[in-house]
């Protein structure tokens, strides 16, 4: 008796034999389209969504009002701007732009930098400054209560309530902490308290000084040739990067300087305040007018601080690869990258690392012991463990996890949830199928091998495709008889931008909930608890279930927003 | 159902009967003779009434009346593509039609799925896996061998593809073997598979943040905005989902 094709994609069956080499081909031609329709300058930074760019206009308008937002909306959707591009685009007054710049780059959610515009025969080149969204940073805002959370485990509570001040402030100089500390006292201790504390903050990386306010960028021609320059060791040229990348890797301190914790101040004996030094703690946002745009950057003999995102996304990252795991595997399995992710945090370069280590077992099993839960553990229970992890063991029994592997199938994890629960159980196992096999696969393929009816397969799969799940591509194969065949394919570099501007405008409909609730009791909030009685108190207590949920909801996501956007 | 008992009952049918030679062929037109032979030549993979057409190069209504006079005569049979249901395919009666076209042991006459067989088969390939706590094809088909729970014979490839099925409803884990740990009893390189939960464990999988809240299963969310038709503030699953 013949059989059907093994359900194994990777097999190939007699009954496909005919048209998987225009398979391949297919693919081939499909890989050398996506290549040649990547960006000039691809680099790794890739710009907001359509929901994305909505989410953070929304979260700057909800903390700094419209008119902010709507500076930070041009921003975001033309790109970097000069000053009077802006005013132009707006259609608002240029000192209305300017305040808003400031906020923004207060805030460090817009950085500026200067380019040099080559002029024409006759005229000599010109240097301007343009200011530029910083995305990201808006983003982060949503996460602050996080990273309080983090620096509240770890440190005493004078570093929480001046981290909170940074939070709250964007950034500062050590003397605005001191002023903010002293709160109007003439005292001492104050100062070398501030200083201890904001030392403690620098030490666990938890803040760093703040960027270069204006760096030059050079003319792209120049970057672009130094970052495509072959060296006998390289066998591939570094790709170019975006603007976006070069403006902040421009203004990036350098590493040795960043957490540098020495601390020069100003007091009123000895230094002078500048005309136009950044607005003090508490008062307003004003500057004066000045026509230049040096007014827009920091005084450069005050360094000025701010948080460390970096380091509270490294956390993060490593947060989910341990929790994927518990819940994935099981706890012994969680306990054995936890100590691989805790020893090998410091000698992480970038948030993005694809693996940790490698590590001697020795080392893995030192840090296992320091934690409650590792102190039960035996030494053959961690290797079983990071066995079952699939760790790359070398000679001499050291271990290497791939890091990027875990977040990918944390990544799947997630959007094959959505599938189940959207479109149902044999859609999920077929988008399982295609995901796993990352291959173009025909629809009879796909019928017999995930067990689903030939008809209610089409229809799957037509449903998925239309929602953005799949990529379809249609084959004809002439002959005596013509005959179509559709291929289909889960095209992660399309989906998982499109999962995450879905995740952005579920985050952005959570907040529009939560604002729309609070208003419709706005006449119960306001008033005193003692006439909330009876059926008022009932519908109070039902708003506050819904904020929690609302809220709490919103938190959730965001994590699973990291998890596509930052990991 | 029945198809399904039959699979665990009876034994399995031989690909083609002998022609009883004792009983004459009944007398057939020269259409006849043609269209038979055609369909004769095809054997157990029999031929589609569009591609007797293309090929005789008969009148269409030839072709049909001759199809109907065969079959009468019991010299053809109709049996359904599982591939192509809505298409009459045409079969010799001497033979039986190949897995190609009736989709072997996973579909019923009728060309159907036999979902409750399948979901029968996982259930005990998935309680031999969870028994056997590392498993590979070949000792699950043997485990479901000596348990003796079917009449007929799965081969290991059968078996194969309902276990690659647990994986795809992420009942159960597929990695390769390494040699070390618990894989100590499987050659390196191996596939093998392990159970994903306990047997307490929910059935469902792990549901994820997006699919939690209600935007995550909606399938509109693509028209949804602030004061569109479909929005935040007036959206019927957020209303229910808050609905305390």
């Amino acid at each position: 008796m013949s059989f059907r094709p093994s359900c194994d994609p990777l097999a190939s069956s007699s009954s496909s034999n005919t048209w998987s080499p225009l398979v391949q081909r297919l693919e081939q031609e499909q890989e050398q389209r996506q290549r040649q329709q990547q960006p000039r300058g691809g680099g790794t930074m890739v710009p907001p969504s359509q929901y994305g760019i909505k989410y953070a206009v929304h979260i700057i308008s909800s903390h700094f009002g419209d008119l902010v937002a709507k500076v930070c909306e041009c921003l975001l959707r033309r790109g970097p701007l000069t000053h009077r591009n802006i005013v132009r685009f707006m259609e608002i007054s240029a000192s209305q732009v300017k305040n808003c710049l400031l906020v923004l780059i207060q805030q460090n959610c817009v950085q500026a930098f200067s380019v040099e515009h080559p002029g024409g025969d006759e005229d000599e080149s010109r240097r301007s400054t343009e200011y530029m969204a910083v995305f990201d940073n808006i983003i982060h805002r949503m996460r602050f209560p996080k990273f309080v959370a983090v620096v509240s485990q770890e440190l005493d509570k004078e570093c929480v309530e001046l981290f909170q001040g940074l939070l709250q402030h964007g950034r500062l100089t050590l003397e605005k902490m001191i002023d903010r500390a002293k709160s109007g006292q003439e005292d001492c201790p104050a100062q070398d308290a501030t200083r201890e504390t904001l030392s403690k903050l620098i030490n666990a990386r938890f803040v760093e000084r703040c960027p270069d306010p204006e760096p030059h960028l050079s003319p792209p021609s120049e970057e672009e040739g130094r970052a495509r320059k072959r060296t006998k060791f390289s066998k591939v040229a570094a790709e170019p990067q975006t603007i976006e990348e070069r403006v902040l890797a421009a203004a990036a301190p350098m590493e040795a300087k960043r957490f540098l914790t020495i601390f020069h101040t100003t007091t009123e004996e000895d230094g002078q305040k500048t005309e136009c030094s950044f607005p003090g703690v508490g008062e307003k946002r004003k500057c004066d007018a000045l026509e230049s745009d040096k007014e827009l950057g920091s005084d450069g003999s005050q360094v000025l601080w701010r948080v460390n995102v970096q380091e509270f996304m490294h956390r993060f990252r490593h947060k989910a690869c341990v929790e994927n795991v518990r819940e994935r595997l099981d706890g012994g399995a969680a306990v054995a990258l936890n100590a691989m992710l805790e020893t090998s945090r410091s000698m992480e370069k970038k948030v993005k690392t694809d693996n940790a280590g490698p590590l001697t077992i020795n080392t893995i099993y030192e840090e296992v012991m320091k934690g409650e839960a590792g102190r039960a553990m035996t030494l053959d229970h961690l290797r079983a463990s990071l066995v079952m992890l699939g760790c790359e063991r070398g000679t001499d029994e050291s271990y290497q996890i791939d890091l990027k592997n875990i977040i990918e199938l944390a990544q799947n994890e997630e959007v094959e949830s959505v599938v189940l629960k959207r479109y149902g159980r044999e859609a999920y196992r077929i988008f399982r199928l295609l995901s796993k096999a990352n291959r173009l696969i025909e629809t009879d393929k796909i019928s017999s091998t995930a067990f689903v009816d030939k008809t209610e397969t089409s229809k799957i799969l037509f449903r998925l495709w239309k929602d953005e799940f799949l990529h379809m591509e249609k084959v004809v194969v002439t002959g005596p008889r013509q005959t179509q065949f559709l291929l289909w394919k889960v095209n992660k570099s399309t989906l998982w931008p499109h999962v995450l501007d879905e995740m952005y405008h579920a985050a952005l409909n959570l907040n529009l909930r939560v604002a729309y609730e609070l208003e419709k009791e706005n006449e119960l909030l306001n008033l005193p608890i003692e006439k909330r009685s009876g059926p008022l108190e009932k519908r109070y207590n039902r708003l506050r279930t819904v904020r929690l949920l609302l809220e709490s909801s919103l938190m959730k996501l965001d994590d699973a927003i990291m998890l596509f956007h930052d990991f | 159902m029945k198809g399904f008992l039959a699979k665990i009952l009876l034994n399995t049918m031989s690909k083609r009967k002998r022609p009883d030679l004792k009983v004459p062929a009944p007398y057939m037109t020269e259409q006849e003779k043609i269209l038979y032979n055609l369909i004769q030549s095809k054997q157990d993979l029999g031929i589609w009434s569009w591609d007797i057409k293309r090929e005789t190069s008969l009148p269409d209504n030839v072709v049909d009346k001759s199809l109907k006079s065969l079959r009468s005569k019991l010299l053809i049979k109709e049996v359904v593509n599982v591939q192509f249901k809505g298409r009459k395919h045409y079969l010799a009666s001497e033979f039986e039609p190949s897995s190609e076209i009736t989709g072997g042991k996973w579909y019923n006459d009728q060309g159907f799925l036999e979902t409750e067989f399948i979901n029968f088969l996982k259930d005990q390939c998935l309680k031999h896996i969870r028994n056997l706590k590392i498993a590979t094809v070949d000792t699950v088909a043997n485990a479901v061998r000596r348990s003796r729970v079917l009449k007929i014979d799965c081969s290991s490839q059968e078996i194969g593809d309902i276990v690659r099925a647990l994986v795809l409803d992420n009942d159960v884990i597929e990695m390769r073997s390494n040699g070390l740990g618990e894989f100590a009893s499987v050659p390196t390189g191996r596939m093998c598979y392990k159970c994903r939960r306990s047997p307490d464990a929910m059935k469902e999988p792990r549901v994820g943040v997006m699919a939690w809240i209600p935007c995550g299963v909606c399938p509109r969310i693509a028209r949804c905005m602030p004061g569109g038709t479909i929005s935040p503030m007036t959206c019927e699953y957020y209303s229910k989902w808050l609905d305390f």
